[in-house]
């Protein structure tokens, strides 16, 4: 019988890294002092702020570890692990840049054009061009591979129709990763004959529509595409290989702290109420959900760590996320106990209102990016039951 | 981890695989002592991984002794190696001598420890373990707020022998005004506190070795076991069970690694120190609270088989929910970490103030 065994080991962390931590806890601090930014939950979805990622960018603190040449700054992941988690515990309002910092950047990094990487990448790392993501449509969610976007071949490039559902952020974005189908469907091969692009959303024949969300923000969107022509360069790889693409794009998204930090700033208020007149049991309760967070800590940078060693743990990131998804949510469940959540935004009152924004925008912790009943199959897969 | 820690590693590996199967395990706890088990541990040295070579012993580093124990939790070894290897540790520790051949009991449980008042000792430890056939007994003593570490012959005290859960020796031992045999001097920076502390990281290690076995076992069930014509694991509803089982025993893994780190770099492992506490208490929180999630799930995989004696996820069951409960359950260390934080937020003249959660947390 084989076993299954894992281990995550700490990542070597350098005097930099730390030092590096410590620079961009001050500098939130200070805005948040002086009222640079209001602290929101779940801030890498809910909270829009393109001047701000700006200020990132001019502190050069997106895109670090990619080369210089290209905008970055050739630091490594775990710099870039310091900075996402003092953003995330901050409340600071980072998602029109985080798709991009995170995912479409390196993406491009890997398989764009030099084209794309010398004059989008430094636009990146500057808080000034946002990237979405254009996976989902009407009728394809979990089952990616059915997706009917389709681009077809025109002289000098493509010409893409379908709609794009759900992306985060679109209408902040100057582009979009579209993954469209290029090949005929084959049922036996479901996988073949899928391409991702890089459209850019001023494209005629685009119109990106946005969608309230049941909290109220207008966060994800519908975007149509008509016809609507890239040329043969905004292929983003190679024809074909998007799902593998994609794929590799989403294993490595997992394992983030934004997997179990979303919730955090609530969490960390509630303890600055209650910190002083603490009782027995709200200390239990809030031992346990710390005890959690410090574990799937230890998990998520030893994913880090397997990834710098260059290892591909798929199992153990999607675990980090399935864990950690389900702990943010169960914070604001387990908090309810003393601060019952009962109105829109509290009377007014910040803490109050972060507790109700976090209930209302905790369904869709488990969903994004994949749900956790995918996941699931993912890990059991890896297990070896298929 | 080192290449020697690794080679120890791979011969104890050897050993309980070569010598504690299943039915050794069960065979145990029907009054048959695996004998040839222990002798074969005690020739191998093992026991004594935490005394330093200058003592006769193997040297071994903190990070040694934590994944012996685990791996000797994977096998449900049915001889005390976990407790002797601490025992062992706190005799070194304290100076007092060990030898090669000795099973050394552990009266020490995590609660008050006996009183040493001019020369004798008095009180009663609960649950000693690995004290039937123990050739001394080793119980850390008390003498206005420093502690000692003592010894006695098991003829020479009052032992009334109980079983854990899992059939695991746990004495109660009456200190009458006992005289030890040894007696060490004040060992430096040794609490009660600090030790409760490094048990209850036993205790998790312990469960998460236990946790990997029923992890192996129950997916190695649903892939044999069919029913409807096919695997159990073809079924979503027991796939998603075991990605459970697999998250919960992962995440255990990852909280024992973190704290023995943060230990191993710990001047004294015995402390108490309070930066200690977050990532020991992390511990046995995370294991104990795994314990519970990971037996209901597995049990449920495996139907009947699972609940008889003779199939061995029981013995694991049995052993992870008395281990949970030693050395402080979850809701315990769940107390002390929360209040712990509370009071660094709160505390006068702290620097920690608004993010000091995150501060505290991310250390
Ligand atoms: C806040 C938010 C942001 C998002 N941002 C983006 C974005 O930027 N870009 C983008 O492309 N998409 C985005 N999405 C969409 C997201 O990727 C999808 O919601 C997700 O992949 C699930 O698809 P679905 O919503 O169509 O649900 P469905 O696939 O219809 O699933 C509904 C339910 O059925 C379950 N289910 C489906 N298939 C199976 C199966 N085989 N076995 C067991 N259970 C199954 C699911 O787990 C789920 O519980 C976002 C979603 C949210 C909530």
């Amino acid at each position: 019988m084989e076993s299954v065994r894992f281990s995550f080991p700490a990542p070597e962390i350098d005097e930099s890294v730390d030092e590096l931590r410590k620079e961009v806890r001050a500098f939130l601090k200070e805005e948040v002092r002086s009222g640079g930014f209001i602290p929101v939950t779940d801030c890498w979805c809910a909270g829009v702020d393109p001047d701000f990622s700006r200020k990132l960018g001019q502190k050069g603190w997106i895109g670090v570890t990619w080369p210089r040449q290209y905008g970055g700054r050739d630091l490594s992941a775990l710099h870039r692990y310091a900075i996402t988690e003092e953003l995330l515990v901050a409340g600071a309002p980072v998602h029109a840049h985080w798709i991009a910092d995170r995912q479409s950047g390196p993406l491009i990094l890997a398989k764009g054009t030099e084209d794309m990487k010398r004059n989008i990448l430094p636009q990146i790392a500057a808080g000034k061009c946002f990237i979405a993501l254009g996976l989902s449509e009407p009728e394809s969610g979990s089952d990616l591979a059915s997706v009917r976007t389709r681009a077809a071949r025109v002289e000098g490039g493509w010409e893409i129709t379908g709609t794009k559902l759900w992306s985060s952020g679109a209408r902040h974005c100057q582009y979009m990763t579209v993954l469209a189908r290029t090949g005929e469907r084959d049922p036996d091969k479901r996988h073949a004959g899928l391409t991702q692009f890089l459209v850019p959303l001023d494209s005629p024949g685009v119109t990106v529509r946005g969608i309230r969300d049941m909290s109220g923000v207008e966060h994800f969107n519908e975007t149509h595409f008509e016809s609507a022509f890239v040329p043969d360069d905004a292929v983003l790889g190679a024809v074909g290989e998007g799902w593998k693409q994609v794929t590799s794009e989403l294993a490595l998204e997992r394992s983030g702290p934004e997997r179990f930090l979303s919730t955090f700033i609530v969490l960390e208020k509630a303890m600055q109420h209650s910190a002083a007149g603490m009782n027995g049991h709200q200390a239990a309760v809030f031992g346990s959900i710390l005890a959690r967070i410090r574990a799937l800590r230890a998990m998520s940078l030893g994913v880090a760590a397997l990834l710098d060693q260059g290892h591909s743990p798929e199992i153990e990131a999607a675990l980090v996320k399935d864990l950690g998804t389900r702990l943010e949510q169960d914070i604001i469940e387990r908090l309810r106990e003393f601060w019952p959540i009962q109105m829109k935004q509290g009377y007014g009152d910040e803490f109050q209102s972060l507790m109700s924004d976090s209930l209302l925008r905790q369904p869709s912790f488990t969903l994004r990016g994949g749900t956790n009943e995918v996941l699931r199959g993912i890990i059991a897969r890896g297990v070896g039951l298929n | 981890m080192e290449q020697t820690d690794q080679l120890i590693l791979d011969t104890a590996h050897r050993l309980f695989a070569d010598q504690c199967d299943a039915e050794t395990v069960n065979r145990a706890e029907n009054c048959e002592t695996p004998d040839r088990l222990w002798q074969a541990i005690f020739e191998s040295g093992l026991t004594l991984a935490w005394v330093p070579e200058a003592a006769g012993g193997v040297g071994g580093s903190l990070a040694l002794g934590f994944n012996l124990i685990r791996q000797a939790a994977s096998f449900a070894l049915p001889v005390p190696l976990a407790d002797t290897l601490v025992a062992n540790l706190l005799l070194a520790k304290s100076g007092l001598s060990v030898s090669a051949g000795c099973w050394a009991a552990m009266a020490f449980d995590g609660h008050e420890v006996p009183s040493l008042l001019q020369g004798e000792v008095s009180g009663v430890v609960e649950a000693a373990s690995g004290a039937p056939g123990a050739t001394v007994v080793v119980v850390p003593v008390l003498e206005k707020e420093v502690v000692r570490i003592a010894t006695f012959a098991p003829s020479a005290i009052d032992m009334e022998h109980h079983e854990s859960l899992a059939g695991e020796a746990r004495s109660r031992i009456i200190f009458d005004s006992a005289i030890p045999s040894q007696l060490s001097a004040p060992v430096d920076g040794m609490t009660v506190d600090g030790l409760k502390q490094f048990c209850a990281l036993v205790r998790a290690c312990q469960i998460a070795g236990a946790l990997e076995k029923i992890t192996d076992l129950t997916v190695g069930y649903v892939r044999e076991r069919h029913q409807f014509g096919r695997p159990l694991g073809k079924f979503q509803a027991i796939q998603h069970k075991i990605a459970d089982i697999v998250g919960e025993s992962a995440l255990t893994g990852a909280a024992v690694e973190q704290a023995v780190r943060k230990l191993s770099a710990h001047p004294v492992p015995f402390s108490g120190d309070s930066d200690m506490l977050l990532p020991l208490a992390t511990a046995k929180i995370v294991a104990s609270e795994a314990a519970g999630r990971v037996t209901r799930n597995a049990h449920q995989a495996h139907g009947a088989m699972g609940f008889s004696f003779e199939y061995p996820l029981q013995q694991y069951s049995r052993r992870v929910w008395s281990w949970r409960e030693e050395f402080g359950p979850e809701f315990y260390w769940s107390g002390r970490l929360g209040m712990a934080v509370a009071s660094g937020i709160s505390s006068h003249g702290s620097n920690h103030g608004d993010g000091g959660t995150w501060d505290l947390v991310s250390q």
